[in-house]
């Protein structure tokens, strides 16, 4: 069997670009920012890319923890499942992902606006599973601080089941609609879930029939041990840091895999997509300079702080040019733990001041070149196993989702890795992945 | 300014307001999750100039007897992301969702309606129930619905804090200058701080403040709690379809707790159910319900009696029900139980009899004409500031409602035949709210 063709996901988290200072970039839109017409366009154009989905990156927060983040930051966006609901009915073949915290829910509501989605979509929605990692959004739903990281991936775990246990609880043909007889539906296959778990208790039955896609797909993004893990079990797809060297994509590439594996499924089950974040020239030196305007939009503040969020401390009265030491513990920090990890990673291999620092976390989450050169760098990713797609985390929005699409995706398709048309009609056809027999079918 | 009619589309069960409307000839019950199927509708409404759409929604199947899974068209989708979806696909009509204080967070809420007051342009609203079934607290947790005072103790602080969070950002507090890189302004911003008997919340919400200020507020609770919840607070209630002097008894009642509360009468419509069954004469209009009740499956009615008054019943329902001496069902609903009134003064009844009686004293039935006497008479008499209207089979019964009814209010002058303003409050001729911060925020 071939391999499946290069899927990519049209990631958005800050509405005018995945850089939190994005939106002061030439060409922003900041005054569209609630504005449906904006997302749709900003759909629109990934489906002209043939891209596999839509990804909506979400937090349950305004980040006030620093006043550099009101000022400089965009703090509102729209929230997922309204607006990719609006956005199926102005799209019609890109997969629609909304990003959901196993945290701050609760498995019945969540499976039943997947299932709605999907139905509405005609099979496109998909979910990405997050545990929340800030006390900020604790703090909006009831709690001083939020869970800790092993219980709140256990209780992630649990949610996934229980969801994927609601979903099932109608078989595929349940519903017989028949007028004559006055059955509108076959009792024999309706199954009540009666879960009771270490952190639901849900009865079911879900009052919505069985998704389009069966089990809509499972994003997550998870890079800690316990991330992974539940990757390697339950994910159809997983985002993985990008930007790193070929060996480490690689690395982190097998990695997930084996524990795909080591899960009972295959391989192929658990689509590994990078971060893809491109600054895009004509010519690489164009490209840099790109890069460090865009690096200019960022007030220092914002980059101190934004460094004092990754650590969980605050640094903003030490001298930014002084050398920058820092006391790491990795498991007493509770937090995202995979970019705590990477600047202690950073700190080992050479001294920084705080500035140097800050340029070089940001620097480093971006690829920056030619269209050429990018072009053969997700090329050669996909082809040495390093990744099966990628998330296009675009820094400035709209133009870089623009010109990617005009500009990269030719580049791909002629390449040969890419596809001309869309594979099918539901997000699963798209992504190559099969749909789940429910766990009651005969 | 001339009083205006005031119309809601409702939808619960896809197939229609009567349980089995789903089996009537022109009823497409395969498509009830088919999002063509609920645009025809929104389009429907949106032709009659209805100011809003009107999602019921309960958090559970209700499987308590067998007749509800073999008969009961009860599936649908979910109101909110229905509605977004529908925003997208209409463009003046109220898209208002049911929303459950019990087995939700204010945070969720009031960041989903927001945002769909966004994308809609202000036409965003919510329909607060309290939720009072068994069925729904075993899929959140619990094995028991929350005592009724405790349910609408939690909803009053759940409105508020709902409230405090649409206020976070001021009207004016996003600037998104890119010359001077402030996005916000910080002393636009408010952090609720709530911490309440139920709900311990931060803020600020990550959505900016609603084109509405505060998108609509419908409730629908009958009981006295729901009353005082709905006077206090809300925009809009629907209330239960009742006989001429009850519902105006009702509408005098509730226009008077909403005095007590310091605020206007206008300033709460009251829009009780209207389940219409129309047709061009009345004697095919009578014909026609007849039909659509005779579709129901025995099982259902006795079934629905049975659920109603706390007991089981036999199979058959031509058998004289005895009430049994105990039921308590007071905690699931505490508007009048009637059926079980009856039934305990000694009335010799059937299920039939009852369901039949239930279904009869619910329906307004008759010609164009007729249908338009009834509604301008609740509305002139002090019973009704407008109406929500619940078809009984979908699409047909609310087509023939828009294609028949709605002309002839229209010709009456008490609804009209255009669109004008822009938002679903500005249509309910309700002020925008100002934003209510603690105190100035100093920084």
């Amino acid at each position: 069997m071939s391999r499946a063709p290069l899927v990519f996901a049209a990631g958005i988290f800050y509405p005018g670009g995945e850089h939190i200072t994005g939106w002061r970039a030439p060409g922003s839109e900041p005054h569209a920012y609630l504005d449906l017409d904006y997302y749709a366009r900003f759909a629109q154009t990934a489906e002209a890319g043939r891209f596999a989905t839509l990804f909506l990156a979400d937090e349950l927060y305004v980040w006030d923890r620093f006043r550099s983040g009101i000022d400089h930051g965009v703090n509102v966006r729209l929230e997922p499942f309204t607006l990719l609901s609006a956005l199926s009915q102005m799209t019609s073949r890109i997969g629609l992902a909304a990003t959901v915290s196993t945290t701050y829910n609760e498995p019945y509501h969540v499976a039943r606006k997947l299932a709605s989605l999907d139905h509405i979509s005609g099979g496109r929605a998909a979910w990405n599973l997050v545990t929340s990692a800030s006390d900020e959004e604790a703090r909006n739903f009831g709690r001083d601080a939020h869970l800790e990281h092993g219980l709140r991936y256990r209780r992630g775990a649990e949610f996934v089941d229980v969801v994927n246990g609601l979903w099932d609880g109608w078989e595929d043909d349940a519903f017989l609609f028949d007028k004559a007889s006055g059955y509108y539906a076959d009792r024999s296959k309706l199954h009540v879930l009666d879960h009771r778990g270490d952190h639901f208790a849900v009865r079911g039955p879900l009052n919505i029939p069985r998704p389009v896609q069966g089990h809509p797909p499972l994003f997550q993004a998870g890079a800690s041990e316990a991330g992974r893990d539940l990757a390697g079990r339950t994910a159809d797809a997983v985002f993985t840091l990008g930007g790193g060297s070929l060996e480490t994509s690689q690395g982190l590439y097998d990695d997930y895999k084996r524990r795909a594996v080591a899960a009972g499924r295959t391989a192929d089950d658990l689509r590994v997509l990078p971060w893809f974040s491109p600054i895009i020239g004509d010519t690489q030196a164009e490209a840099e300079e790109r890069f460090r305007e865009l690096a200019d939009l960022t007030p220092d503040r914002v980059q101190i702080d934004l460094l004092s969020h990754y650590l969980g401390a605050d640094l903003g009265d030490r001298d930014l040019d002084e050398p920058f030491t820092f006391e790491f513990d990795l498991d007493g920090f509770n937090q995202s733990k995979s970019g705590y990890q990477s600047i202690a990673a950073l700190l080992a291999q050479r001294p920084y001041t705080i500035r140097e620092l800050a340029w070089e976390v940001l620097r480093r989450r971006f690829t920056v070149g030619t269209p050429d050169v990018l072009a053969a760098h997700l090329v050669e990713r996909y082809e040495k196993g390093a990744a099966d797609g990628f998330i296009l985390m675009a820094p400035t929005l709209p133009d870089t989702l623009v010109r990617f699409v005009q500009d990269i995706v030719p580049r791909l398709t002629d390449a040969g890795v890419y596809p001309r048309e869309y594979a099918g009609d539901t997000l699963r056809e798209n992504l190559g992945l099969a749909r789940p027999a429910g766990r009651y079918a005969a | 300014m001339t009083r205006r009619l005031l119309l809601g589309a409702f939808l619960f069960h896809p197939g229609g307001s009567h349980v089995s409307g789903w089996r009537h000839a022109s009823a497409e019950p395969h498509r009830h999750v088919d999002i063509e199927y609920y645009a025809r509708f929104a389009q429907t409404a949106e032709r009659g100039v209805f100011d809003t759409i009107f999602l019921a929604d309960g958090l559970y199947f209700w499987d308590r007897f067998p007749s509800g899974v073999d008969h009961y068209g009860q599936t649908r989708l979910e109101p909110l992301t229905l509605l977004s979806a529908l925003a997208a696909r209409t463009s003046r009509i109220g898209l208002a969702a049911t929303v459950s204080t019990t087995y939700n967070e204010p945070y969720h809420v009031a960041r989903a309606i927001a945002s769909l007051d966004h994308i809609s342009r202000g036409r965003a609203a919510w329909n607060l129930v309290t939720s009072r079934y068994d069925e729904e607290a075993r899929n959140f947790g619990g094995d028991d619905h929350l005592d009724h005072s405790l349910r609408y103790e939690r909803g009053a602080e759940f409105v508020d804090v709902v409230h405090q969070l649409w206020d976070s950002w001021a009207d004016d507090a996003i600037l998104a200058d890119r010359e001077s890189g402030l996005f916000a302004d910080a002393g636009g911003l408010a952090v609720a701080d709530h911490r309440g008997a139920h709900f311990t919340v931060r803020g600020p919400l990550n959505v900016s403040r609603p084109p509405q200020g505060y998108p609509v507020l419908f409730q629908a609770g009958g009981s006295d709690a729901g009353q005082e919840l709905a006077a206090a607070t809300a925009d809009a209630v629907f209330a239960r379809p009742l006989p001429l002097a009850d519902a105006q008894a009702f509408y005098a009642g509730l226009k008077a707790r909403v005095l007590a509360h310091g605020r206007a009468a206008d300033d709460v419509a009251i829009l009780p159910s209207l389940r219409p069954v129309v047709a061009e004469t009345a004697q095919d209009a009578r014909a026609l319900a007849a039909e659509i009740l005779a579709s129901t499956p025995d099982a259902l009615i006795v079934e629905d009696v049975a659920h109603s008054i706390g007991q089981t019943l036999s199979a058959n329902p031509d058998a004289l029900i005895i009430p049994a001496p105990d039921t308590d069902i007071a905690n699931e609903s505490r508007s009048p139980n009637r059926r079980l009134a009856r039934l305990r003064s000694g009335e010799r009844l059937t299920a039939r009899d009852l369901y039949a009686e239930s279904f009869w004293e619910s329906v307004t039935v008759g010609s164009p004409g007729a249908i338009a006497d009834d509604v301008q008479e609740r509305f002139e008499s002090g019973a009704a500031d407008g109406f929500v209207v619940q078809a009984l089979t979908q699409p047909l019964g609310f087509e023939a409602f828009v294609d028949l009814v709605v002309p002839e209010l229209q010709r009456r002058g008490l609804t009209r035949t255009a669109y004008e303003e822009t938002t679903l409050r500005q249509r309910l001729g309700l002020e925008r709210p100002a934003r209510r911060v603690p105190e100035p925020v100093t920084t």
